[in-house]
């Protein structure tokens, strides 16, 4: 036996763990693909160069606020809305941070910093399910970095080539959306949920969210409805807990 | 082709949106919660998941809507790739067949 295979064998390999943090990402590039095509031939529409889109899908690296940006952009872009939609969007990545920090407490903060750029949806509730089943495993640490950095190096690579791909191709595309990948994010948000079931009493606030979410957007315009829902299932569920 | 106004904004979404990467962590990073804000932060992966694709649940399309149920069922039993094709598979064809 090699070392590389001693190593893979024993489970906690570098290249195995990060590895199998891209193989976990997989069937989440399959609905991320169309999104990124779509969102890069939407911003040549609006105006953006290839090399303005490329940056800010690169620098910015949040999909749901690029795609509120490009819709309210503009030329000259009206700065002070487009930059308080980001941050009301991506206002979620505080919550979903929170959550992390403790499976993050044994990482030096020096390596979190950099690592945090490329926490998005996908990357997080992959990273987080995985601690919580190493940690029901009794594996410590249960967060595994190179899992996480895995999962998150593919979908960061994955977003800023096709989002520029997007923008090369531009008119080309006619609408992605009209063949059901979108689907994929709903597939993709719900098995996660499923591995994140402790019952029905811990899902209350589960249904209180998505409730509120969905009357928040159905009735008020723009990206509150994330926010809405996220903040009054929090709520809920302090008021749910009883002393056990 | 890089204008400048255009490259301040993009620079700026980025920096407010790092702040939200790092908030979070940094503020909870050495905080021992108590049982109930425990609780709470539990709570919190799945209301914000759920948040994110409620949209989906009230969509007017009954298409989509039936589509939604198809993949809901499917995520209740297979893992992530079975049901990922499964809910996509579903939203092309009754897109396609109920318009």
């Amino acid at each position: 036996m090699s070392i590389s295979q001693a190593v893979e064998a024993a489970g906690e390999g570098s290249t195995s763990e990060f590895r199998r943090g891209v193989a976990s990402c997989a069937p989440v590039l399959f609905g991320t693909i169309p999104y990124a095509l779509v969102l890069g031939a939407q911003a040549t529409q609006k105006g953006l160069s290839i090399v303005e889109l490329s940056a800010m899908t690169g620098l910015n690296f949040a999909g749901g606020s690029e795609f509120a940006a490009i819709q309210l952009w503009t030329s000259p872009p009206h700065i002070v809305l487009i930059v308080a939609i980001t941050f009301l969007v991506n206002s979620r990545h505080l919550l979903m941070g929170a959550a992390l920090a403790p499976f993050l407490r044994h990482l030096p903060r020096r390596k979190m910093f950099p690592a945090l750029f490329f926490l998005c949806d996908e990357s997080w509730a992959l990273g987080l399910a995985d601690a919580r089943q190493r940690a029901a495993a009794g594996i410590t640490p249960a967060f595994s970095p190179r899992y996480y950095m895995g999962a998150a190096l593919a979908m960061y690579l994955t977003w800023v080539a096709f989002t520029t791909l997007g923008a090369l191709l531009g008119p080309m595309l006619g609408h992605v959306e009209t063949y059901g990948f979108d689907m994929a994010f709903p597939a993709v948000f719900l098995v996660l949920m499923r591995g994140m079931w402790k019952g029905v009493a811990a899902a209350r606030p589960w249904l209180v969210s998505l409730v509120v979410a969905a009357l928040t957007y159905l009735m008020v315009p723009g990206g509150w409805y994330v926010a809405a829902g996220a903040v009054s299932g929090l709520v809920s569920a302090w008021f749910f807990w009883r002393e056990a | 082709m890089i204008d400048a106004t255009t490259l301040f904004t993009i620079v700026l979404m980025a920096g407010v949106t790092y702040l939200t990467r790092i908030g979070g962590y940094l503020v909870l990073r050495n905080r021992t919660l108590s049982a109930r804000a425990t609780a709470v932060m539990e709570a919190a992966p799945g209301c914000v998941l759920i948040s994110v694709i409620a949209p989906a649940f009230v969509s007017r399309n009954p298409a989509d809507l039936l589509a939604l149920a198809i993949t809901f069922v499917a995520a209740t039993r297979f893992s992530m790739l079975p049901t990922v094709l499964i809910g996509v598979t579903a939203a092309g064809l009754l897109r396609h067949l109920v318009g």
